[in-house]
């Protein structure tokens, strides 16, 4: 395809995407409450630890600046495609995406696209109407760590859709796709620092999170907007990592979408 | 070829896992995981030419989706080769995909939630159809299919009919050459199933299209195709006309009568047996070659007010082609 056609389909696929999502608000603002939430529950847990003093060098500014910086960096970041993938292999609804001429990736990159639009916006808002009445959660205005902030963004979203692309198509072998997901996801709750900044944990756990792609995921964005990581050094490291592990995963999908694709059949449909 | 397909020798096993009943056999199938082979479709050989309508028939589990999958590319076969207007389908990329469309009775390609044009909108993106092309073809399809009513409206709001009428419209946007439809009329009422039986037949007409459908609906294939290829066990059981497999199964005609004043059932049973007796009427069956002869004497013989000669109804034949056919194969895997 060329350039114009891929705009025109890319154009086409979030229009619907967009259109679905008018036909189910309140689902949605179920989903975003959820995403509020729990960064928020943590939050208060730990600004009631911080009482006291900072807690490994936070301080409770320091907690409420992470939280409102993980709220929209998870809401940007975040992807659901495994489950879909899931429905789509088990249930028979991968046929028709085969049928056309265009992979059924691209229909979950333009899905990701507009929820992240929608989302993301709406967090971006909610953050700004807190952020005036309360001076802790307010960013420096630095066009530089915004600028890197959305690489950072970028390349975890990347990362992230592709490990739940990947997931999902497992269920070609597997029925039990979803599970592994669900599983990745407890994991990244505490390795990818959504229930505590990374520096908090224990020195074994936090290493682990350092070894795989979970601090790429959200804490390195993080951590990058809210201005924890400065040293350049540091910097050049948490991206280097990023690129490694978003590779990593995009090849993975390569191998298991043409494996696949080889050996659907076995499940009906 | 063109828009022709063409088959050799298509075979498709699956591997399947073979699991004991109860808790030990669930145990016993995570620790040492047994497989069975079960072949869906065994070395079927066809061709079909552009513009040709053939059905495809057999029972559920057949064979029949399975050998359409692999014709548009969805699975891979096990063995044998395929050529669709002169691809290979599971290799034949995007060029390949635009030449033909596939709609499955039983899924489907419209967004639930939007009304039937935002899909047609997606494909005309998809398909990368031009916006004159696509106001025109459009235009077409929602006269020929009578789809102007439902447009705008939510596809969940839609009847089952009205849903595959848009189903075929969104499949045939790009027009393709070559159309595979597995079980298009499921589930739809008579008028419905009528509605889109002539469709079909008006637009292979107008554009040439080959069609290839599946159907367990005798209705279909009476009013679609004159060739039938049949399917049962993974086999292809026959090729051919349906008029000649009519004759080659079916060794009998039927004589339908309506009979005049005081003729007995016993008086008809001297002229063949008696299939059904309701005074007035009567059905009558007869060897094929002595139809007419019969029909004669009958009418000399008795005061009848009607006859006619028909064929015995379709699915009978069907049956009785599907029952010859095992018990061929068993004959053929048991010396």
């Amino acid at each position: 395809m060329r350039l114009r056609a891929w705009v025109k389909a890319y154009a086409a696929l979030i229009r619907n995407a967009w259109l679905v999502d008018l036909q189910y608000r309140a689902a949605i603002g179920l989903w975003l409450l959820w995403g509020v939430t729990e960064p928020a529950i943590a939050l208060g847990i730990w600004w009631a630890i911080a009482a006291g003093g900072p807690v490994a060098g936070y301080a409770r500014t320091d907690f409420a600046r992470y939280f409102f910086a993980l709220m929209l960096v998870n809401q940007l970041t975040i992807a659901w495609d495994s489950w879909y993938l899931d429905r789509w292999i088990r249930e028979g609804e991968l046929n028709f995406r085969l049928a056309r001429p265009l992979n059924p990736v691209h229909e979950s990159i333009a899905d990701n696209i507009a929820y992240k639009a929608r989302s993301g916006g709406i967090i971006l808002l909610l953050w700004l109407l807190v952020a005036a009445a309360w001076p802790a959660v307010r960013m420096p205005l630095d066009p530089a760590r915004w600028a890197l902030t959305a690489v950072a963004v970028l390349l975890s979203a990347a990362m992230r859709f592709f490990i739940s692309f990947t997931t999902g198509l497992l269920a070609f072998w597997t029925t039990r796709a979803s599970a592994i997901m669900e599983l990745h996801g407890s994991l990244a709750l505490f390795l990818a620092g959504r229930v505590a900044p990374l520096a908090l944990l224990p020195p074994a756990i936090a290493s682990l999170a350092g070894v795989l792609w979970f601090r790429g995921m959200i804490s390195f964005p993080v951590e990058v907007l809210t201005g924890a990581i400065q040293s350049p050094a540091a910097l050049q490291r948490g991206f280097a990592e990023q690129v490694m592990w978003l590779l990593l995963w995009f090849g993975a999908y390569r191998v298991a979408w043409s494996r696949g694709v080889r050996q659907y059949g076995a499940v009906g449909g | 070829m063109a828009s022709g397909i063409m088959a050799d020798r298509l075979s498709k096993t699956f591997r399947v896992k073979v699991r004991d009943p109860g808790l030990a056999g669930a145990v016993a199938a995570l620790v040492r995981p047994r497989y069975r082979d079960v072949p869906a479709v065994r070395e079927v050989t066809f061709s079909i030419a552009p513009g040709e309508i053939v059905a495809f028939l057999g029972p559920n589990g057949a064979g029949k989706t399975t050998t359409l999958k692999m014709l548009t590319g969805l699975l891979y076969p096990s063995g044998g080769r395929v050529d669709v207007a002169g691809f290979i389908p599971w290799s034949g990329g995007s060029a390949f995909k635009r030449r033909i469309a596939l709609v499955l009775g039983n899924r489907q390609q419209l967004a639930w939630d939007l009304p039937p044009e935002e899909t047609f909108l997606l494909n005309r993106a998809i398909y990368e159809i031009p916006d004159a092309a696509y106001r025109e073809r459009l235009d077409e399809l929602v006269t020929l299919l009578d789809l102007s009513p439902v447009l705008d409206k939510p596809v969940r709001q839609l009847s089952l009919g009205e849903r595959m009428k848009c189903e075929l419209a969104a499949a045939l946007l790009h027009r393709p050459s070559i159309l595979f439809l597995d079980e298009p009329t499921l589930g739809l009422d008579v008028t419905a199933q009528d509605g889109i039986r002539r469709f079909l037949t008006e637009y292979r007409e107008r554009h040439g299209a080959t069609i290839l459908l599946t159907s367990h609906y005798m209705q279909d294939v009476t009013a679609l195709a004159s060739r039938v290829l049949i399917i049962n066990r993974g086999r292809l059981l026959y090729d051919g006309q349906l008029d000649a497999l009519v004759a080659r199964i079916s060794r009998v005609k039927r004589l339908e009568l309506v009979l005049g004043d005081g003729v007995t059932a016993e008086a008809v049973g001297r002229f063949g047996t008696v299939r059904s007796f309701r005074f007035p009427n009567a059905v009558l069956e007869v060897p094929r070659e002595e139809a007419a002869a019969t029909s004669a004497r009958l009418l000399a013989a008795l005061p009848v007010a009607d006859l006619s000669i028909e064929d015995p109804p379709i699915e009978e034949v069907i049956r009785q082609a599907f029952a010859e056919g095992s018990a061929a194969n068993e004959g053929a895997s048991e010396p």
